[in-house]
């Protein structure tokens, strides 16, 4: 083989060796480096012949294999060829500043859009998504009773049930059992100081270790620390050791009284400790001290449901195999306690136990601010677009310059990048305030609420969904950037800011207009189903009406009759504050959803079916004393009210219209007989039914019977006056405490607020959505505007053309209008199949509306359309500033 | 010494890598294109030349960096010259090329005064 034959061949081989390195750099270094090697394989034949060249061939492979894969390796070096990488954010910042108001108004619109977003996503992952704040919170369960013969799923456990799944083991690994009571807090000593009605969770004793949390003073419950004959235990919460004891660590080992019984505090809970204990139908609530229960739970009695049911499953052990252990148990109590009549015990994850009820809200809530945040991807990207379309020109000169495309793109994404950052760390400010203002407008019994903060994670997720907003919306333009070229912009000089984007701006407004649609119905749903729960007939009058709790302790006063006697004399003093209209005493006040339940039955009532669980429904009942209708502004509807003076030999109720109508129709109930817990009752009056749980629908049935009957403690009093309710706080605690200083006086608020605090997770989602709304129409608006500027900036010529022919401006302006009002009906076409899914989602937060509720969505299509008008008649108007005579002069 | 290099802007080179300092070397002399520069290192007696691949890396990195620069003009054009890169070199080269002598300089009489070398040896 001649000298030749072997270069030939060298050459091939470094050919396919030249592949190792990146384009870029073949392109450059690929020539002077084959010569190169040319010469050193000319040098290898006349030194070595065939042989030598192979060793050389190897040593090109090895040579190329390292630095051609180093050269790939290395993308510092490639952007930098692709362009000044180095300098691009310099750049960015340069032009940006050159463009002071189009920044502000870009931080400014992503500021606020990521602000909601961030409260939002606050929110939701605060108390939807972390974990409760316990050991292994995903094994812990509530378990719950099912009398499946009557209307309650959802019922207390009895403490023989607890016993029960204490010795079950298998999956489960602990249950305690949960009461919350009400009590009057006396301490002696120097933190004496007013009686105080705390909230007490009376527990087992292996609470605290079945959560895994530790005192920050002191010690919490050892096991056995509970029953009969045990010294009375207290550990406190923080903020009662805070407020009433002034944080002193000295009240450890002190003693202090609880319904004037003796109890040592042996611990003091950290103030990050916030426990609720769920309930059967109320809300979880949470208390201020903590003791463990005075009897044996295993000796209670079966039939009475009255605790909570905490369970930590085994490490390991799935949801299916402890949901099967409690239901085994509870086949086992129903065949021992209830002969088998149906009891079934069931077990819900404490967590979904908690946000069930909140979760709707929230889900539709993040729904609202992931639209929000489409809404402002697409008017960021309008802006970018708008802004590309002005740089059109420097685009298309750097391009024919020589400049990469590759740098084009990459500069107008890192203007998105840099927007997009400052626009999220914006928002996190903006979110940091807006979760103050939730936390303040939040419903006090939303779960975990106190939660609810900006901290770094979420910070992070609004940068990042700032930046990610940022490039995906320079996406479009820095795509459409790379598409301009000088020539057929030169050639399209007649046609100012070119013809191609505008397709793909329109289309930006359509998907805004839609996007809007969607958002705007949802708020209008919302405002106008809390609008009408704000217009509900709950069945009793909130206005002017003062209330607040007195507790007579057992331990005061043991005689029932001296219960009656004070409560009798605390009447009497309310009753003589001026101003004071009615004064009403009842055990459960409407919206509280306290009062107690029991089944009825009304023997020989024409509305008995001979079916046992419609005959002797479950309700819900309280006491009251006499003036407590018209004190809550309850109307009678038959019959009379409590006579101050007490009947003898007769215990009178009053039922309520739903009974009423169930049970007698349209005859007369007064007189009739009615059966609760085995006693007879005789019918004296029909109320009209006040809600206790939802202010928009009613709930159980209820009746009322006579304090003289069942003696309650604690009484919630209602002040009727035609002063400002509030006003009358001192007043009524001096009169209390003429008649006791020892009691306490709790719960002070109007019915008003309380009614109101039962609407404010409507009142907040209702807020929420409607500015979310509101916002996302300001942004199209916004869009549709610049989109109808721009056409007729870009028309101008045309436009000048048809006056010049005799067109009006009248006409010329509807011709803008036309195309602008075209934008607004696709938007509204393409939205309708987002009204119908965003429909299925807010199903579960409307009330007394339905999703898809004609009127509101004409109303809001209607008002999007008139909105839409305006924004693209304001800018068509400028039609009118063209002179045809002196813009074709021009030419 | 380091500190008086950083003050010139070079200190941010330094030290070079083995194939950079034999560019510098070669280049110091007067232009040469690629290959040349491997025949300059095979004269000095090199036990290392550089390999082809890296040493044209390393001519485009330092190219970018400005030690280096294409030249003007090519010294005794021959058929194939008109596809090699003459490459020159640039004064800030020349300045890290003698900034990276005085820190080898300073190693050796380091390296001597503790002993690893024999006083004489190269």
């Amino acid at each position: 083989m001649n000298e030749e034959r072997w270069l030939r061949a060298s050459d091939r081989w470094l050919g396919l060796l030249l592949w190792f390195y990146p384009a870029h750099f073949r392109e450059e270094m690929g020539e002077p480096l084959v010569e190169a090697y040319r010469d050193r394989f000319r040098a290898a034949i006349r030194r070595g012949g065939a042989f030598t060249l192979m060793m050389v061939w190897v040593r090109a492979f090895g040579d190329s294999l390292r630095n051609g894969l180093g050269e790939r390796a290395r993308p510092a070096i490639r952007w930098r060829r692709m362009g000044n990488w180095g300098r691009d954010p310099e750049l960015v910042v340069r032009r940006l500043r050159r463009a002071p108001m189009f920044v502000v108004a870009m931080i400014g619109t992503l500021g606020v859009g990521l602000g909601a977003f961030g409260v939002v996503y606050a929110a939701v992952h605060k108390v939807l998504l972390e974990p409760l704040p316990y050991e292994r919170p995903g094994d812990l369960h509530y378990v719950w009773r099912n009398y499946t013969w009557f209307d309650l799923d959802r019922g207390w456990i009895a403490g023989t049930d607890i016993a029960a799944l204490n010795e079950a083991g298998g999956p489960i690994e602990a249950v305690v059992g949960l009461q919350r009571n009400f009590a009057t807090l006396t301490s002696s000593g120097s933190a004496a100081a007013e009686p105080e009605e705390v909230a007490v969770m009376i527990s087992s004793a292996g609470l605290f270790d079945l959560l895994g949390v530790r005192p920050v003073l002191g010690r919490t419950f050892a096991p056995g620390e509970e029953g009969p004959d045990r010294e009375p235990l207290m550990v406190l919460g923080h903020e009662v050791w805070r407020s009433r004891f002034g944080a002193d660590p000295q009240v450890v080992g002190s003693e202090v009284r609880l319904n004037d019984q003796p109890y040592t505090v042996i611990g003091v809970m950290g103030p990050d400790f916030r426990f609720v204990r769920h309930s059967s139908l109320g809300r979880p609530q949470g208390a201020d001290v903590y003791t463990t229960v005075t009897v044996n739970l295993a000796e209670t009695d079966p039939g009475s449901g009255s605790y909570a049911g905490l369970l930590r499953a085994r490490p390991g052990s799935s949801p299916e195999a402890v949901a099967a252990a409690v239901a085994a148990v509870g086949a086992r109590v129903d065949e021992r306690d209830f002969d088998g009549r149906g009891v079934e015990l069931y077990r819900v994850g404490a967590m979904e136990d908690l946000v069930a009820p909140v979760r709707p809200a929230l889900l539709v809530l993040s729904l609202a601010g992931i639209f929000l945040v489409l809404v402002l991807a697409v008017n960021l990207a309008t802006l970018l677009l708008v802004r590309a379309t002005q740089r059109e020109r420097e685009f298309a000169i750097q391009r024919a310059l020589g400049a990469d495309r590759g740098a084009i793109v990459r500069a107008t994404l890192l203007e998105g990048l840099v927007l997009g950052l400052l626009g999220g760390v914006a928002g996190t400010l903006v979110a940091l305030w807006g979760t103050r203002a939730l936390v303040a407008l939040a419903p006090p019994d939303l779960p975990r609420r106190e939660a609810i903060a900006v901290d770094a994670s979420v910070a992070l997720v609004v940068i990042g969904v700032g930046a990610l907003l940022g490039l995906l919306a320079a996406a479009l333009p820095a795509i459409y950037a790379t598409g301009s070229n000088l020539g057929a912009l030169l050639k399209n000089a007649a046609v100012r800011g070119g013809g191609g984007h505008g397709r793909l701006r329109r289309s930006l407004v359509v998907v805004q207009v839609a996007l809007s649609l969607v958002l705007l119905t949802a708020g209008g749903l919302v405002v106008r189903s809390f609008a009408g729960l704000l217009q509900a007939q709950p069945g009793f009058d909130a206005a002017g009406v003062l209330t607040f709790r007195v507790p007579v302790p057992q331990s005061i006063y043991p005689e029932d009759g001296a219960v009656l006697a004070v409560h009798e004399r605390v009447h009497a003093e309310l009753a003589a504050i001026p101003g004071v209209h009615a004064v009403g005493a009842v055990s459960a006040l409407p919206m509280s959803a306290s009062m107690s339940q029991a089944p009825v039955r009304f023997p020989g009532a024409p509305g008995n079916t001979g079916d046992d669980s419609l005959d002797s429904p479950l309700i819900d009942w309280a006491v009251m004393r006499p003036g407590a209708f018209e004190a809550l502004g309850m109307r009678l509807l038959a019959g009379r009210a409590f006579e101050p003076a007490p009947p003898q030999g007769v215990q009178e109720v009053v039922i309520d219209d739903l009974l009423a109508s169930t049970f007698f129709g349209a005859g007369d109930p007064i007189g009739a007989t009615a059966l609760i817990v085995g006693e007879e009752w005789t019918v004296i009056g029909v109320v009209r039914h006040a809600r206790q749980y939802d202010l928009h629908q009613d709930g159980r049935p209820q009746v009322y019977v006579r304090h003289e009957d069942v003696t309650f403690g604690a009484l919630s009093y209602a002040i009727r006056t035609s002063r400002s309710p509030m006003s009358l706080v001192s007043e009524a605690r001096t009169a209390v405490w003429r008649v006791d200083p020892r009691l306490a006086v709790s719960n002070v608020r109007t019915l008003e607020d309380l009614v109101g605090e039962s609407l404010s997770q409507q009142r907040l989602s209702a807020t929420l959505i409607g500015a979310f709304s509101l916002g996302a129409l300001l942004l199209a608006t916004m869009g549709l505007f610049g989109v109808v500027a721009g056409t007729v900036d870009r028309r101008r010529q045309e436009l000048a053309v048809r006056l010049a022919l005799g067109a009006d401006h009248p006409q010329v302006i509807r011709l803008v209008l036309r195309e602008g009002l075209l934008l607004v009906l696709l938007g509204v076409l393409v939205g309708v199949p987002g009204i119908y899914l965003s429909g299925r989602a807010l199903a579960g937060v409307l009330v007394g509306i339905s999703p898809f509720d004609p009127q509101t969505l004409l109303a809001v299509a209607a008002g999007l359309t008139l909105v839409a008008a305006v924004a693209c008649y304001l800018p068509a108007r400028r039609v009118a500033s063209i002179e045809p005579a002196r813009l074709l002069r021009q030419e | 010494m380091t500190g008086m290099d950083r003050e010139r802007g070079i200190g941010r080179f330094l030290p070079l890598r083995p194939v950079e300092f034999h560019i510098l070397l070669s280049l110091a002399a007067g232009e040469r294109h690629g290959y040349g520069i491997i025949q300059d290192a095979e004269a000095r007696g090199e036990a290392s030349v550089p390999d082809l691949g890296t040493l044209y890396r390393a001519l485009r990195r330092m190219e970018d960096q400005g030690l280096i620069g294409a030249a003007a003009r090519r010294e005794a054009p021959d058929a194939g010259d008109e596809r090699r890169n003459y490459y020159e070199i640039r004064p800030l080269g020349l300045r890290v090329a003698r900034g990276e002598a005085r820190r080898l300089a300073a190693l050796t009489r380091a390296a001597r005064l503790g002993g690893l070398l024999e006083e004489g040896s190269p």
